[in-house]
């Protein structure tokens, strides 16, 4: 057994035109056996970054924290929020500095990174491997027990300069028939897509088996 | 203890018992991302040239189609890495700025010998662990000099070289085609040709070639230098009908602060 | 497996498979070496210099693991460098010898690295001194060492004689080597020695085509000539 399994769960971001979507199952397991159906794995950071943490679930509430904290004492050092690249490799550190004992998890970053000169918004998504390998990509990130099916699906799916709403049904559909086809992941789903002016959060209708 | 915890340096091994516990109850760890990677590096007639594919692997799934696997020391100074991701990563960044603090407290512009040095020392006192395979190069005041640095922190100096699990298809390549002097334009069509030999024979390399070229006056990162494997146009788009997808619940959070300003009295403010 | 067995490489590390050796004459010494680096069965470089400076009249010449012994090199090499700030005068061949034993005795248990040091001081005249893998120390007249010196104790044994000079002292490094190489996959490529006497350290190469050539077999089958000339091919029948 990897210990991804142990406790379950997949999540998936994606790149929109000026827009992001992150996305989680809501499953947690323990191994085999269904334990609750409302566990989220994403979290907010700031407004405008969202993190997703599928793996194993004491570490999800451990990294949340420590994030949290890690946050909390940036924005008060540095007077400012942090921004997605920042905060990606503040991800990163926390995670190598665990090489030789990390935490169980493969995190997801989400964002809109804003320009210092001009002030625009551009979609910021990023994600890690369990040492803090970062892995920037221009279209989507997956992690997560359903990795390899995202991967699949998402290659399929993903097309460039989405609008949010047509980014919400197609990350929705790629994880929807991603963890259906998992037995980790699955129980209803969580998308939260971020534009420049709001963000919209919505549980999605999803197989309960 | 917050001044012992704020001076603590290095790595954390507080959890390394619980996940040795889970370890010998079978727990399989997830697989880090590594970059199969072939990454080479030869010498021309004014200095370096280093070589690397853009494919990071986590087991079998290609986790990364255009990563940069050619990561800056200094700026005359560059170091390809293979093996480990996160080391490789980790450990260029962490000599780049020893580096860097270097040249400042010396006030020199640092060798390329000193990076290795730093490399190796850091990479034998690990043993192994930290699990990066890199190619160091650059030019300093003594001249162009190119380098292997094994995981376990042995190192080799060798007018070409190659490393990676294509370093064998790239080898063959320079061992029939490289020559003293090269020009150039020559070097770097060695280079991408040595990279093009491991993306197209080995598994663990693929997708783009990037290129970087260090001479005495400047340094060329020549970032996806050849794209030999890029994606062609879909012939049809897969957009979904809004309204595909059924949802439950709907939570919106607007970005946008409102605010109403209410005039209390309508006097001016005395300026006077 | 119980024991720890200190000639085990961790996996993926850069072995010296190696045939080194060092010779003492009259006035000085001769360090020679193959050039062969292997990871498994793939050379990882054909060209090592195995050689390696610590003093400027002591070199040693290192086998086994190849971080292990630029590790402890490197160590010695820094070590005797403030040895001669500090005391005002160059070390000798046999303080060297000792800061290797020291570090290869003492990590004995995390170390493959079987090292001769070789070279001249003002008090001993030339010297050589073995350091095997559980970290003794020895002082011999000739020493070999690596995985290729198994096949040459023999030669070495039946071959050498007291109060040689500096060129016949040199035929027997060469000679002892290319024998080691032929017969050891994990040695080869060229030989590199040095010569290290009061006056200087010399280096000699010898390239791989040029390596002194010993017996070598003849065809023991017929060849194909005296067999006669093969059967006219014949076109297959197809009905």
């Amino acid at each position: 057994m990897s210990i991804m399994e142990y406790n379950g769960g997949s999540v998936i971001a994606m790149v929109g035109k000026d827009c992001v979507a992150i996305a989680s199952d809501l499953r947690l397991g323990n191994q085999a056996l269904t334990v609750a159906t409302n566990f989220e794995k994403i979290f907010p950071v700031t407004d405008r970054i969202y993190i997703g943490l599928p793996g194993l679930a004491t570490d999800v509430t451990t990294l949340r924290e420590r994030f949290r904290y890690r946050v909390n004492m940036y924005t008060i050092k540095e007077s400012r929020t942090i921004e997605p690249s920042t905060f990606a490799h503040l991800v990163s550190s926390t995670l190598y500095e665990r090489r030789f004992g990390p935490y169980f998890i493969e995190p997801i970053i989400a964002g809109l990174e804003r320009n210092p000169a001009t002030g625009e918004l551009s979609p910021y998504i990023a994600g890690a491997d369990l040492i803090g390998c970062l892995n920037f990509a221009k279209d989507f990130v997956v992690a997560g027990t359903a990795s390899d099916k995202l991967f699949g699906v998402a290659e399929g799916l993903w097309e460039p300069g989405l609008e949010p709403e047509d980014l919400f049904e197609t990350i929705s559909q790629t994880l929807l028939n991603a963890v259906d086809r998992d037995a980790y992941s699955g129980w209803g789903a969580i998308v939260h897509v971020i534009t420049k002016d709001k963000v919209i959060s919505r549980t999605l209708k999803g197989r309960m088996d | 203890m917050a001044v012992a915890a704020a001076a603590q340096t290095g790595f954390d091994f507080s959890s390394a018992s619980r996940n040795a516990y889970l370890a010998e109850r079978g727990v399989k760890l997830p697989n880090a991302t590594s970059t199969g990677t072939t990454i080479v590096g030869c010498l021309f007639q004014d200095g370096i040239v280093l070589g690397a594919d853009t494919r990071a692997t986590a087991g079998p799934i290609v986790a990364d189609k255009n990563c940069e696997k050619i990561h800056y020391v200094t700026e005359s100074i560059r170091c390809c890495g293979a093996g480990t991701a996160a080391d490789t990563e980790f450990v260029t960044a962490l000599i780049s700025s020893n580096m860097e603090l270097h040249a400042l407290s010396t006030g020199r512009k640092p060798r390329v010998v000193t990076a290795m040095t730093m490399l190796k020392q850091h990479l034998f006192r690990y043993q192994g662990h930290v699990g990066a395979a890199l190619v160091l190069g650059g030019v300093d005041s003594t001249g162009a000099h190119l380098f292997t640095i094994h995981p376990h922190g042995s190192t080799d100096k060798l007018p070409y070289v190659t490393m990676g699990s294509g370093s064998l298809a790239a080898m063959a390549v320079f061992e029939s085609k490289w020559q003293p002097n090269l020009s150039r334009q020559a070097a770097i069509d060695l280079v991408a040709e040595a990279i093009a030999a491991g993306i197209f024979n080995d598994l663990g390399s693929g997708s783009n070639i990037d290129v970087c070229v260090i001479a005495p006056e400047k340094t060329d990162m020549l970032r996806n230098y050849i794209m030999p494997n890029e994606r062609v146009q879909k012939e049809k788009t897969y957009g979904f009908r809004r309204g595909t997808t059924a949802w439950t619940a709907e939570k919106i959070r607007s970005l946008i602060i409102n605010e109403e300003v209410t005039q209390v009295g309508n006097e001016a403010m005395d300026t006077s | 497996m119980n024991t720890v067995d200190v000639q085990q490489l961790k996996s993926g590390e850069v072995n010296l498979g190696t045939s080194i050796m060092a010779v003492q004459f009259e006035g000085g010494v001769v360090v020679g070496a193959d050039s062969r680096t292997t990871t498994g069965s793939y050379i990882a470089n054909r060209v090592t210099d195995k050689l390696t400076y610590v003093h400027d009249r002591i070199y040693c010449c290192r086998s086994g693991s190849a971080a292990d012994t630029q590790a402890v090199a490197d160590i010695v090499h820094y070590y005797l460098q403030t040895f001669t700030q500090f005391i005002g005068r160059p070390p000798t061949v046999h303080i060297a010898a000792e800061t290797f034993q020291q570090l290869c005795y003492e990590n004995k248990d995390a170390l493959s690295a079987g090292i001769i040091v070789a070279g001249w001081d003002k008090e001993n005249g030339p010297s050589v001194y073995n350091i095997p893998l559980g970290g003794g120390l020895f002082r011999q007249p000739w020493a070999i060492g690596g995985s290729g010196s198994t096949y040459v104790y023999g030669y070495c044994d039946a071959t050498y004689r007291d109060g040689w000079g500096r060129d016949e002292t040199i035929e027997f490094v060469k000679n002892t080597l290319a024998l080691a190489m032929s017969r050891d996959g994990s040695s080869g490529g060229v030989i590199r020695m040095a010569v290290i006497t009061e006056d200087g350290v010399e280096r000699l190469f010898v390239p791989g085509n040029e390596l002194p050539k010993f017996w070598e077999g003849h065809e023991v089958l017929p060849t194909v000539a005296s067999v006669g000339p093969p059967p006219p091919v014949v076109p297959m029948v197809v009905e």
